[in-house]
């Protein structure tokens, strides 16, 4: 898997260079030497210990994905299957509503990119100063992360109201905007989802950051400052440039996060209105759960392999453009 | 990688811990920050105040400094009071506020007195504590499978290491690779007409053992079993132990760290899950909170809809209150290891 | 975490896991004990209590009748998006219903079983309307899904309370779409509430913009000489309606501008006085009272105007069936529940009362209008044997009743009809969201897409 290799090399050495705040991994040798030749009973012990691995990976793991790549080729109403080729593949592509999906997908990428990337950078960045009840912050920061996301979404569903009473038109009434017609109008209905996600998910980022923080190594800030830097230029030379690994990392993840995004669109408008919040995923689910008189399982695995596959693709690119930025 | 990754994948515009490749990075960093809970009080209060950040001591003595500092601050607490808190201070309000009040003038403070009843009924007829429990039997099972799996397959490629250690661990790895979203078809099958034995829909096996299908834990507790010394294990064999004793009372008892943040991550997600419980439990009776209270929305009163939904916040804001150290540092933790 | 305790409770976990999971291949005992066990399906999810003792109370005589069989009821909403693999995986109960336009394509996939030889056994089978029972008739002429619960004509359903505060007369409802723009405008005007709902999630938009469709002549699919079909969505009727539709949202803005309304969540505004008027089943206020427990005291319900050459009542329905796995036994059971649960109260004098004493006490709706499972004689005469326990409010609903056998009326489209109502729900939802929706546009899209599923078959 050429993918692999990627990021555990390039990741795998960075702990190694910085891991002041931790004893040592075990170093190499070390383990090599360990005589597990002794421990490596096999018979009947190692094959207990070996069981429940095998048969949760086999059965849901491994099985699944092996079906999965049978059944793109196939089309099968759960009694019968039959050997289509690439039909399944080409009725996707055929479809009118796969670029809607593909537009409003990246769509919602691209906006939770913009609103959901920088704000917990700042904010985390802001909070490694604060000095007293530092807990205080990062718990209030954190809390909407703990609301389930079902409660979460219907709940911000009652914000968005679109009448002039609705709590957010309201709100904003107040200082005289709006009414907006937030999940009831094309263009307002994916920044609406965006906004809501931002605010489920932001505390999460931003504790991933502070933990980054807390990794800074003193000795650069010493240096820059008898550089005589200023607190703008330590944080743009030292804090930032430190942080490239993990803002690199949680950019490419956030991607693939939000490419695969469902709950919001299903349970927020159920991909309206007219179709202006239809992602990738919601129709995978469409195809496969969506309709009464027989799913179309092929179509629907046939979508999830050419996602997973742009996916790989983009991943490998990702690394290969950002492994030059992120070796300092 | 499965369920338990499936849906925090779907929830939204976050990646969950657990569901990429760089998290293979998890190898020595696991051990490093998965062990400072042990005596983590004592060694933490130091630590923080040692922490340095651009802002030297020195700038803090700058007054400019200082008061653009602490106004900053004053404004991103108040940020932060409108952002975590606001929208639950809302919900909870609404929880027991008449329906018609909630339409009308969502924003006014009780016009018409305030409505216990909703808090009532939505404990007894929408039986949110039924859901409730589900919810816990879902998030436990889930949890149970998701530590067997990780700990035994974890013993076994580190410790144990038969001869195809390698190659199980590369298929492991390689589940990695593939998102969630393509196993969500045929995992279904699977689960309708498993291999052997009859279907697993509408039982809760249905989401138990598909989370434990998680090859972010079975490397995460690998490496942490691969940073524990050799000397240990070699002084438990000559002393007679059989790798049964040795797992159980060496290697078990010297992963309590990492086998907690596993247990953070499994129980979160399993919270979480909304696609495929919502999927393999079409029976209402069985269903978590996450997937019955939606399909209860349409025939719920607003008010004790509200209610249903600020009972099922209260307790696992309850829980992060007490437990918020445990929380943030399972985050990090996240952080740390993706860093 | 305490470490002690928590590695003792972890290692009890997982030797207790170890062991289930070895076990977990063995199936759970089906406790047999000369009984049967019939699931069935009862009310929708989240009905008032006093809706699940009236079922209870219903399964009780049942029981008692039948001591041999034991009936399982189980919360149902047919919806589309789940319907598909429970019938596949079985986790449908014994006895589930679905829509009247499913029943064709489930036969011949064969995903129903064959109940003829039960049917035949009805004292009362051939009574039925022939055209209904057809719906579930299989090519080989056999009975497999039987028509049962209710057959609705879509209607249009209003709040007297709100007619009269914007200074209607609610016992004038309106008669033309130009008359119900009208009064809509009046009570958003008077009163700051929507004057007209209507849904537009899912299937259901398409639903409710194909009764509309019909209600101005307009016909979704037309069948050729040669046998196939022909989508004609892009008609004078739909278009005359959506024009309609966006005018009342942008220009009188007296529309509930929500375009995730479905079937149960309209139901729901109306109920909580958000929504002046709105189009469904005719049979929809029992699941009013049912599930929102709503009063008869501001409800009003009267026909959807006709208008020009060859308009029509849109005519749905469920029926009632039975997986095709099921074996002899459970087909008998089953017949006899669906006999006893959906009919009877429509053919036997006693059950009917007893039926309708239950449902009364529990304050469920007796006597919500529907049309006719047998003959119209049939279901005037069954109104009478339960005259005394009706209390629904039969005076607001003079509108409807006083036409509804008049009324001509147009079944579902039978091609792909789920499919199409979807298609269909995106122009609905783009004239409620959007200020500048090209009707013309949207109608041909949809056209061209319908077209498309026709011809696939």
């Amino acid at each position: 898997m050429t993918l692999d290799t990627g990021p555990r090399t390039r990741l795998g050495t960075r702990p190694r260079t910085r891991s002041r705040t931790g004893p040592r991994p075990t170093p190499r040798s070390r383990r090599r030497a360990a005589p597990g030749g002794r421990l490596r009973g096999g018979g009947l012990s190692t094959f207990v210990f070996a069981l429940p691995l095998l048969v949760i990976f086999g059965v849901f793991s491994w099985l699944p994905i092996g079906r999965a790549l049978v059944m793109s080729f196939q089309k099968t109403n759960l009694l019968t299957s039959t050997w289509v080729g690439l039909d399944n593949f080409r009725a996707v592509l055929e479809d009118p509503l796969l670029m809607t999906a593909i537009v409003n997908t990246s769509w919602f990428a691209l906006l939770a990119l913009v609103l959901g990337y920088p704000v917990p950078l700042i904010a985390a960045v802001l909070m490694s100063e604060v000095r007293r009840r530092k807990g205080l912050y990062s718990a209030l920061a954190y809390l909407p992360v703990v609301v389930p996301p079902v409660v979460a979404v219907l709940l911000w569903r009652f914000f968005y109201d679109a009448r002039p009473e609705g709590v957010f038109n309201s709100l904003l009434g107040g200082i005289g905007i709006g009414p907006v017609p937030w999940l009831q109008s094309p263009t307002w209905a994916m920044p609406s989802l965006v906004l809501e996600a931002t605010w489920a998910a932001a505390g999460g980022t931003m504790i991933i950051y502070l933990a980054a923080l807390t990794g800074v190594p003193p000795e650069l800030y010493d240096a820059a400052e008898v550089d005589g830097a200023s607190i703008w230029r330590k944080v743009f030379h030292v804090t930032l440039p430190h942080l490239r690994g993990v803002l690199l990392i949680t950019l490419i993840l956030q991607i693939i996060g939000t490419s695969q995004v469902f709950l919001e669109p299903y349970l927020f408008t159920d991909g309206g209105p007219a179709d202006a919040t239809l992602t990738v995923l919601l129709l995978i689910y469409r195809y496969a759960f969506g309709q009464s008189l027989g799913a179309d399982y092929g179509k629907a695995t046939a979508l999830s392999l050419m996602l997973a596959l742009f996916l790989a693709l983009l991943s490998l690119v990702y690394l290969r453009v950002t492994r030059r930025w992120s070796t300092t | 990688m499965t369920t338990t990754d499936v849906p925090p994948a779907f929830s939204g515009a976050e990646a969950a811990p657990g569901a990429a490749p760089a998290e293979l990075a998890a190898a020595p960093g696991a051990s490093t920050a998965g062990r400072p809970p042990r005596n983590g009080r004592r060694r933490r209060a130091p630590a923080s105040e040692e922490q340095r950040t651009a802002v030297s001591p020195q700038d803090w003595r700058r007054p400019r400094v200082r008061f653009s500092l602490t106004a900053t601050h004053l404004v991103l607490l108040a940020l932060l009071v409108v952002w975590g808190i606001g929208p639950i201070v809302l919900l909870a309000k609404f929880a027991v506020t008449p329906t018609q009040d909630i339409l009308r003038t969502p924003l006014a403070l009780f016009p018409h007195g305030i409505a216990w009843g909703n808090l009532a009924a939505a404990w007894n007829d929408v039986r949110i504590s039924h859901y409730f429990l589900n919810s816990v039997v879902v998030a436990f099972g889930a949890w149970v499978c998701q530590i067997v799996v990780a700990t035994t397959g974890g013993y076994l490629l580190s410790v144990l290491r038969p001869r195809y250690a390698t190659a199980l661990n590369t298929a492991v790895l390689a589940t990695l690779f593939v998102p969630a979203v393509v196993l969500l078809v045929p995992l279904y099958l699977t689960v309708l007409r498993p291999p052997a034995g009859p279907s697993l829909l509408n039982t809760y096996w249905a989401v138990w053992l598909p989370a434990g299908a998680s090859a972010f834990n079975v490397v995460l507790v690998t490496r942490f079993f691969d940073s524990l010394p050799r000397e240990i294990f070699e002084a438990a064999r000559v002393d007679g132990a059989g790798p049964f004793r040795l797992f159980w009372s060496i290697v078990l008892p010297m992963s309590k760290p990492i086998l907690g943040v596993v247990s953070v991550f499994a129980v979160i997600a399993s919270w979480k899950d909304f696609l495929w419980p919502l999927l393999v439990l079409p029976n209402p009776d069985l269903q978590p909170l996450s997937v019955r209270l939606p399909a209860l929305q349409a025939t719920t009163d607003l008010g004790v809809l509200m209610a249903a939904l600020a009972i099922s916040t209260i307790i696992p804001v309850l829980v992060f209150v007490v437990c918020q150290r445990l929380f943030l540092r399972g985050a990090g933790l996240g952080g740390a290891i993706k860093g | 975490m305490r470490p002690g305790r928590t590695s003792q409770a972890m290692a009890l976990a997982s030797v207790v896991a170890l062991a289930s999971l070895t076990a977990c291949s063995s199936s759970p005992a089906s406790g047999h004990s000369g009984k049967l066990t019939l699931s069935v399906v009862s009310l929708l999810p989240g009905s008032e209590k006093a809706a699940f003792d009236t079922f209870n109370a219903r399964v009780a005589a049942f029981e008692k009748a039948n001591p041999t069989i034991d009936v399982q009821p189980h919360e149902y909403k047919w919806e589309a998006t789940t319907f598909a693999s429970q019938l596949a995986g079985g986790t449908l109960p014994d006895v589930f219903e679905i829509p009247l336009t499913d029943a064709g394509t489930l036969i011949a996939n064969g995903q129903l079983a064959d109940l003829n030889d039960q049917f035949q056994k009805l004292p009362y089978a051939g009574q039925f309307n022939q055209n209904l029972l057809d719906k579930g008739k299989g090519q080989n002429g056999h009975v497999y899904a039987i028509p049962a619960k209710s057959i609705y004509g879509v209607a249009l359903h209003y709040n007297r309370a709100l007619f009269q505060q914007a200074g209607l007369d609610p016992d004038k409802p309106p008669t033309t779409w130009d008359e119900v723009r009208a009064d809509a405008k009046a009570i958003k005007d008077k009163t700051g509430v929507a004057g007209y709902a209507m849904m537009a999630s899912g299937a259901t938009g398409g639903w409710q913009l194909t009764a509309a469709m019909y209600s101005r002549g307009g016909q979704v699919q037309q069948v050729q000489k040669d046998g196939s079909y022909k989508s004609t969505l892009d008609n004078d009727a739909a278009r005359k309606q959506l024009e309609w539709l966006k005018a009342m949202r942008w220009q009188d803005n007296s529309v509930l501008a929500d375009t995730t309304l479905a079937w149960d969540t309209i139901n729901q505004a109306f109920a909580a006085g958000q929504v002046g008027m709105y189009t469904s089943g005719s049979d929809v206020y029992s699941s009013l009272v049912e599930t929102l427990g709503v009063t008869g005291k501001d409800y009003g319900l009267t026909a959807l105007p006709l208008e020009g050459p060859g308009a029509g009542v849109l005519v749905g329905g469920t029926l009632a069936a039975v997986g095709a796995k099921a074996d002899k036994a459970t087909k008998d059971a089953a017949m006899k529940w669906i006999d006893f649960y959906y009919l009877q109260n429509l053919v036997d004098e006693n059950q009917a009362v007893e039926n309708a004493k239950v449902r009364a006490e529990n304050k469920q709706a007796v006597g919500t209008p529907v049309l006719p499972i047998f003959s119209r004689e049939q279901y005037q005469q069954s109104l009478k044997w339960i005259q005394s326990y009706i209390n629904v409010p039969l005076d607001h609903m003079k509108g409807y009743t006083d036409v509804m056998f008049d009324q001509p009326i147009v079944g579902e489209p039978t091609r792909a009809t789920q499919e199409i109502y979807t298609l269909l729900s995106t122009p609905v939802q783009a004239v409620l969201s959007d200020r500048n929706a090209d009707v013309g546009k949207l109608l041909t899209t949809a056209n061209t897409q319908a077209q498309a599923l026709l011809a696939h078959g």
